[in-house]
């Protein structure tokens, strides 16, 4: 850092000092705006070597300073300060915190650093960045920000977000980053009841989002940050006086689109057609569109109040209140949600004991409007109408069995019954917090000893009543009744040193801790039409793991221009046998800051930094429990077998079936090679980075063909092939106009990923898909991206219409079957693009967030089982279809209809996803007091030769998708 | 004073956990009440009794939950994973006997016989068999721990047993498998089919001492007589599999299994004339049709549910007109049909309708729906209408009545994988391919014994003069129709590949074409090719 305002002051005319000098010494403290004092401060003199850093009461010295000397006063995260000396005895300082970008405090694991000091592919994207309009989770606040940071999120209120950071990692198991709030990594794995393991935390809560792509920086996480980690830091208390703010949106969703199948006279003409007399009886006079009926515009609205202070001069808090409610597009549906929060920042003697506390608790009530209602509403007969008040099922319209007592077994229900007859609810609370304390030794103020306890307690309950009067194909349908309770515990306890130390050029930060975590989950559930069938109706479901992990990191800095960080982390998972328990991940990174290099000396550069880093990561993230461990399973009584007579009953015994085993299950591991370069141009109004990277996953476990004969399963988890993402990625973000009144900020990234399964002895087939009983669509296989589409290749006729049940016989034997299936693309992007803009004009703000992909390719299985012409009238019913019938014009559904390569469609898209544009009136009812009101409209536009509802479906097979709706949006926020 | 203590704390507390936390790694599955270590399943006989009935539940059953979820065997949907609906698929719709109109991954290849190395249905059933030879080599192993006693060594025997029929379906599906008799994660090695037969017959001659006396167990288990049909079957083979004529053995121990306490069920329960259709009725456990079942699989509508078995075959062959509520369940999954060549078997003392198809039959076994049904087939997929239905197995009782499940979802008939009636016609069979210790007039009265039941009189019954090898491959179809066996009778015929006989849609072609000899075998999964190095594809795939 000295380095740099050395480097500065080539820049600088020469301040005059006087000649007549006449030294003296001086003193003070430097604090916080809070009034804290900061241990630490480099107080130098301008252009001298003389120079002191203040203690851990902030208090500093200065012999033989003479008049007119510069006084500059430097510390990571605060705005430098220069003070001219003029004799005074005494010079106290407050530092403000600094927003600049290269001094900016990135939140790393187990410490923080200055942005410019890291070494590491790491982005960190703050409140004023973050995405605007309605947010329900955090993950949206990032979408399209970051090159190589993919996040899908559904379309249902609070709905989670899948998130990829470069590209798959794994086959089998969790590719899901790890998220840290607060210090605090979380478990990712669903919690029954909750739409989104990261529901608890309201994004009005969030300070900034930090992305740790590549393995240099994600290493001293180890095992669970193989995906990368996105670590979340919530707002805290600051400032001594306290302020308030309170914001409210309101929003209004509507469906864009429904999916395209025939209308009542479409259907009615089409079965007149093909249909024998029975069919055409069938037939309805109604135009009923039960799409339309199943969905509506819907309206959500949340609140938030939060304050920030500081309670007798020494505990900085914020405390905050969240409550949100919102309707689904889907009738019913209902996300409902109040969190609150607090943090408090105490810190004792003279800052050598601070302590961080952080409690959030989330209560969380959902309505899930029935999701079967999403494909019924496509697949029911549009020429009947919704209600008939003579059916068995009164008042609802169904296909009746033979006997007319029970709905036919192979007809869709209702859409409207479902919706309306289906009560499905949930309740999660949840509570996550955490204590850190950091404590500064006297004795030895260069080390720091923190300790940072844990608990994370989640608990839901679920129930789901279906009504008697929802149609049925069960003779003595009385409804039913189950229940489910989830308790989930995560417990954690880290404890590390920090050593601080700067000597001349040279800095050195090291840490070395423990971390433990355990994770405890016990469910329960409950169902009624169990009990009355006289069977086991109670299901108790246990399972835990632990994690236990050693680690270590060195960063060492030499004169600003050498950076060099490497890190060692030791972790053991329960769920690996004893002997493969522990993995060893290291990391290094080596960056070079080529601008503070003499022989650069530039007044248009202010960062050119050159990183290279390579880290191992493993992972078992979720992996099975016990997978290592000779078990068995007892039979469910519906599952057990008869044995003989017991009084001339039948005598079900229980059965008990040994479990796959796995001895030698062991660590994936992740090897990431990433170069990057970082800059910033002209005043940081350019910056940006490129980065380039190789991430190969050796000892990739999946779940494989077991070798028949010697195990109890024919799959199981298995280290058997090796990965490889490659890719480039480019950002920039611009600030080309900046003046007092008017600033327009433009970012644009770009990502290219390339995802290859280098070495795989077998080959897995996935992505089941609707129609028949279990197709599958893609494959996994060595050579191919992962869940590569393995199809037939559609032959076409003159006219272009595919030809039905004519494929390319690819091997020649003049039979057409799997044989002849081939690879052809894969659902995830090659080149993945955000575009965003913010222009503020005066108290004017305006934002504009879009993002492209392109190369990903979906399966449209809407089309594929849906639009074969026989399922119009087949099985005693009529059946509506997809529109596509009168593309293809196929009759059958055939095992080779379903898996042609006339389904897979290009789902490249341009997404247009927000538009906001905000007014603020400063000094509203006070000074310091302001209001800013804004509207946003998302998901505004989609640009793509997709056919199917939506291009964006996480991985590729569009089946009963829950459309996205767009939203408008109008809000406030005052701040007072 | 503080300070000190502060210090302290920060170094003595991290140790403290440290050494207290490494313990935690060792976590205990048994937490969750379902979750069993060995030392509990081998801890008694009665427990060791459950380890021994999932043996026989995974022939039947499909998983842990009923009828879906911990499934045993995964890649494939967990009801078509069933031991008795893969035997139907690769036994049954491969041949003449059935058809199928659904669109599961490689199901249509199996009638038109066009199936792949990797298809769906003979890997799953590979899988299945595999498993089942794995789950016995573990018990067999794990009871030598117990206490012994009569109970257990007839536990063991049994486990051997099923082990050996594993390895009859493996020999006959697949010819050239690994012989594996003990658990061991050893890649195996690929043992030639007269090796396992070998292993098949020594198993089922040892055993057959062990196993209980005939009808001395409780039903549900095998006793001795199963082991001695189980070797008549092995040997009316062994000319096909292994290149040996053994017919004079398959007598000896039909003649075995003939002469034990089961006898062929001639209780008419619900007194429609035949004693046929009792066999395949929802009380088939106790209307008398249990007399003649050597080896059944148990099926209950309540306590052991699955998506195949019975459940199956009396879901999947109702639909067009037919009214499911007749046989007991809630509705049909408008799939199996048969084609005209298995009706024309029945071509005596018919009753046509209008345009000459027939409607009634006077043998009881011919259990056809016709109304609405084409007896000829123009459409295979999504056309439950073409081709007659069959109505043999149901899910009614003797008296009418449906079975348990009051859903009308899971059916309660068990099914017979091995019945004295197949026995009697093995017998023939040996007689008229020259094995000696039979007679032909014994013979014609056993296959008599069979018709008169199915015609409720002897209007149906032939004189020796009739009885030779045409008329037995055509009686097998018609006694043992959608029982798993057709394609291995028309293969000892040499029927089943050639163009000596062919039927609608056989080979794909509608009229039915021969297609390649190689098609006599499955393909060992193409997967497990990849896998074991030590393996050698079957010719053709």
């Amino acid at each position: 850092m000295r380095t740099l305002y050395k480097a500065l002051l080539v820049l600088l005319i020469a301040i005059p000092s006087s000649i007549y000098a006449q030294e003296s010494s001086v003193s003070g403290t430097v604090t916080e705006s809070t009034g804290m004092p900061i241990p630490g401060v480099n107080v130098v003199v301008k252009n001298t070597s003389k120079g002191a850093v203040t203690d851990f009461d902030g208090n500093y010295t200065i012999n033989n300073v003479q008049k007119n000397d510069t006084l500059v006063y430097s510390y990571i995260g605060f705005t430098t300060q220069e003070i001219v000396f003029v004799n005074q005895s005494t010079i106290n300082v407050t530092l403000e915190e600094d927003s600049s970008t290269l001094d900016e405090v990135v939140v790393v694991g187990y410490g923080t650093t200055a942005k410019k000091d890291l070494t590491g592919a790491v982005n960190q994207i703050s409140t004023e960045d973050f995405n605007k309009g309605q947010q329900n989770t955090a993950s949206q606040l990032i979408t399209g920000k970051i090159a190589g940071v993919n996040v899908t999120t559904g379309g249902a209120p609070g709905d989670g977000s899948n998130i990829t950071i470069r590209g798959l990692g794994s086959l089998q198991l969790n590719n899901s980053p790890l998220y840290v709030v607060d210090g605090f990594p979380i478990s990712n794995d669903a919690v029954g009841g909750s739409r989104n393991p990261l529901d608890f935390i309201n994004p009005n809560d969030i300070e900034s989002i930090t992305v740790l792509k590549d393995a240099s920086a994600t290493a001293i996480y180890g095992s669970r940050a193989a995906n990368g980690v996105i670590l979340i830091t919530t707002k805290k208390g600051k400032g001594l006086d306290f302020k308030f703010n309170y914001s409210s949106t309101t929003t209004l969703y509507t469906p864009t689109d429904y999916v395209d199948v025939l209308d009542g006279d479409q259907f009615r003409a089409l079965v007149n057609e093909v249909g024998n007399d029975a069919a055409i009886g069938r037939l309805g006079t109604a135009n009923t569109n039960w799409q339309d009926l199943i969905y509506r515009d819907a309206f959500g609205s949340e609140h938030n109040f939060s304050t920030t202070g500081n309670i007798g001069g020494f505990m900085p808090v914020r405390a905050s209140l969240g409550y949100s409610d919102q309707d689904g597009i889907l009738k019913n549906d209902n996300f409902t949600r109040t969190t609150a929060a607090i943090n408090l920042k105490p810190s004792f003697f003279d800052g050598h004991l601070k302590f961080e506390l952080n409690g959030r608790g989330m209560y969380n009530e959902n309505t899930f409007g029935n999701r079967g209602a999403i494909g019924s509403a496509v697949d029911f007969d549009p020429t009947q109408s919704v209600y008939n008040p003579n059916s068995t099922y009164s008042p609802y319209f169904t296909w009746l069995n033979s006997e007319g007592n029970a709905q036919y077994n192979l007809a869709p229900t209702n859409p409207v019954a479902l919706l309306n007859e289906v009560d499905d609810t949930a309740e999660v609370r949840r509570f996550i917090g955490n204590a850190k304390v950091d404590y500064k030794l006297h004795f030895f103020p260069d080390l720091t000893a923190t300790v940072n306890l844990g608990l994370d307690k989640t608990n839901s309950h679920g129930r789901t009543a279906v009504s008697q009067a929802l149609p049925s194909t069960q003779l003595d349908w009385d409804g039913s009744y189950s229940f489910y309770e989830n308790e989930s515990t995560n417990k954690l306890f880290d404890a590390y040193l920090t050593y601080d130390k700067d000597i001349n050029d040279h800095s050195i930060t090291a840490v070395l801790g423990h971390s433990y975590q355990s994770f405890y989950n016990d469910n329960f559930s409950y169902d009624s039409e169990a009990e009355q069938e006289g069977n086991e109706f109670e299901f108790i479901d246990k399972y835990e793991h632990v994690l236990l992990s050693y680690f270590g990191r060195l960063n060492y800095n030499f004169d600003d221009r050498y950076l060099v960080t490497a890190s060692l982390r030791a972790d053991a998972s329960s769920r690996l046998n004893p002997d493969d328990r522990w993995g060893y991940f290291p990391s290094a990174a080596l960056a070079w800051n080529i601008n503070n290099e003499d022989f650069f000396k530039s007044n248009v550069i202010d960062q050119l930094k050159l990183r290279v880093g390579y880290g191992e990561i493993g992972n078992v993230n979720g992996l099975g429990n016990y997978l290592f461990l000779t078990r068995y399973t007892r039979s469910r009584t519906n599952a057990n077998y008869q044995f003989g007579y017991i009084d001339n009953n039948p005598n079900f015994i229980q059965t008990y079936r040994p479990e796959a085993i796995n001895e030698n299950l062991r660590w994936e591991i992740g090897q990431t090679l990433n170069v990057g370069l970082d800059y910033a141009l002209f005043d940081s109004r350019i910056s940006g980075s490129v980065n380039a990277y190789i991430n190969k996953t050796e000892d990739l476990i999946s779940y494989v063909t077991v070798s028949p004969f010697t195990n109890f399963s024919n799959g199981l988890n298995a280290n058997i092939g090796d990965m490889e993402n490659r890719g480039i990625e480019f950002e920039i973000n611009a600030t080309p106009i900046q003046t007092e009144d008017f600033t327009w900020r433009i970012g644009y990234n770009i990502a290219l990923n390339d995802n290859e399964i280098t070495n795989l002895p077998d080959q897995v087939e996935t992505g089941g898909i609707n129609g028949g009983t279990g197709n599958n669509i893609q494959l996994h296989k060595e050579g191919h991206s992962p869940s590569t589409y393995w199809v037939y290749k559609q032959i076409y006729d003159e006219n272009g219409r595919p030809i039905e049940g004519a494929y390319v016989d690819r091997n020649g034997d003049n039979i057409i079957n799997d044989d002849d299936k081939y690879l052809a693309e894969d659902p995830y992007a090659d080149i993945t693009m955000g575009l965003n803009t913010n222009l503020n004009y005066k108290n004017w703000d305006f934002a504009v967030v879009s993002r492209v992909s392109l190369g990903n390719y979906n399966y449209n299985n809407m089309a594929s089982a849906k639009s074969y012409q026989l399922r119009a009238t087949e099985n005693s019913i009529l059946t509506n279809l997809h529109a596509d019938t009168y593309n293809s014009g196929f009759q059958n559904l055939t095992d080779g209809n379903l898996q042609s390569d006339y389904y897979l469609q290009d789902a490249s898209f341009f997404k247009l996803d927000n538009i906001t544009l905000g007014y603020t009136i400063p000094n509203v009812f006070s000074k310091d007091s302001n209001l800013r009101i804004f509207g946003s409209a998302q998901n505004v536009l989609v640009i793509t030769d997709y056919d199917g509802l939506d291009p964006e479906i996480y991985g590729g097979i569009d089946n009963n998708f829950y459309p996205r709706p767009r939203l408008y949006s109008i809000g406030v926020n005052l701040n007072f | 004073m503080k300070m000190n203590f502060i210090n302290k704390l920060f170094f003595i507390v991290p140790a403290m956990v440290l050494f207290s936390c490494h313990n935690d790694l060792d976590v205990d599955p048994t937490i969750d009440p379902d979750s069993f270590t060995e030392e509990n399943v081998f801890a008694n006989e009665t427990e060791a009794k459950s380890a021994l009935a999932k043996l026989y539940a995974s022939l039947a059953l499909t998983g842990q939950e009923g009828p879906a979820g911990q499934p045993d065997i995964s890649g494939i949907d967990e009801g078509t994973s069933q031991y008795s609906r893969m035997l139907f698929s690769l036994n049954e719709l491969t041949t003449d006997n059935a058809v199928v109109g659904w669109g599961d991954p490689g199901l249509p290849d199996l009638h038109a016989m066009s199936w792949g190395a990797s298809n769906d249905f003979t890997t799953a059933m590979y899988n299945r068999l595999a498993q089942e030879v794995s789950f016995c080599n573990s018990f067999i192993d794990n009871a030598q721990s117990l206490t012994n006693s009569d109970e257990v060594d007839a536990f063991v025997a049994e486990a051997r047993f099923l082990r050996a029929f594993a390895y009859y379906n493996l020999i006959d599906l697949y010819a050239d498998v690994p012989l594996v008799t003990q658990v061991s994660t050893n890649v195996p090695e690929q043992n030639s089919r007269e090796e396992i037969f070998g292993f098949i017959e020594t198993e089922l001659l040892e055993i057959q001492d062990l196993l209980k006396e005939s009808g001395a167990n409780e039903y549900g288990r095998v006793d001795r007589v199963a082991a001695w049909a189980l070797l008549s079957k092995l040997y009316l083979n062994a000319e096909v599999w292994i290149g040996e004529a053994r017919y004079t053995d398959a007598i000896t121990y039909s003649q075995l299994a003939i002469n034990s306490t089961y006898s062929i069920n001639a209780n008419d329960e619900n007194g429609d004339g035949s004693a046929y259709d009792e066999l395949f009725k929802a009380d088939n456990d106790t209307n008398g049709a249990q007399n003649e079942f050597i080896f059944a699989i148990n099926f209950d509508g309540n306590s052991s549910r699955t998506y195949g078995g019975t459940t199956f075959l009396v879901h999947a062959s109702r639909g067009g007109s037919m009214d499911p509520a007749a046989a007991g369940i809630n509705g049909g999954w408008e799939g199996l049909r048969t084609t005209s060549a298995l009706v024309n078997k029945f071509n005596y003392a018919v009753t046509n309708s209008e345009d000459g198809d027939p409607i009634e039959w006077a043998d009881g076994r011919a259990m056809f729906y016709t109304d609405g049904q084409n007896l000829e087939i123009n459409t295979i997929a999504n056309t439950f209408t073409d081709g007659y239905a069959i109505t043999k197995f149901t899910n009614v009782d003797s008296e009418g009545n449906p079975g348990v499940d009051e859903g009308g979802d899971f059916v309660d008939t068990d099914l017979p994988l091995i019945r004295l009636a197949e026995v009697y016609l093995n017998y023939a069979e040996a007689v008229l391919r020259n094995g000696s210790g039979g007679d032909i007039q014994t013979a014609t009265a056993y296959i008599n014994e069979l018709r008169q039941r199915a015609f409720g009189n002897n209007n149906g019954n032939i004189t020796s003069g009739d009885l030779d090898l045409d008329f037995i491959i055509d009686e097998r179809a018609r006694e043992l129709y959608w029982e798993g066996q057709r394609r291995t009778d028309l293969i000892r015929f040499g029927d089943f590949t050639t163009g000596s006989y062919l039927w609608p849609f056989k080979g794909g072609a509608q009229g039915g074409t021969a297609v390649s000899e190689f098609r006599n075998l499955f393909p060992l999964p193409s997967n497990n090719i990849l896998i074991n190095t030590n393996l050698t594809q079957n010719p053709g795939y």
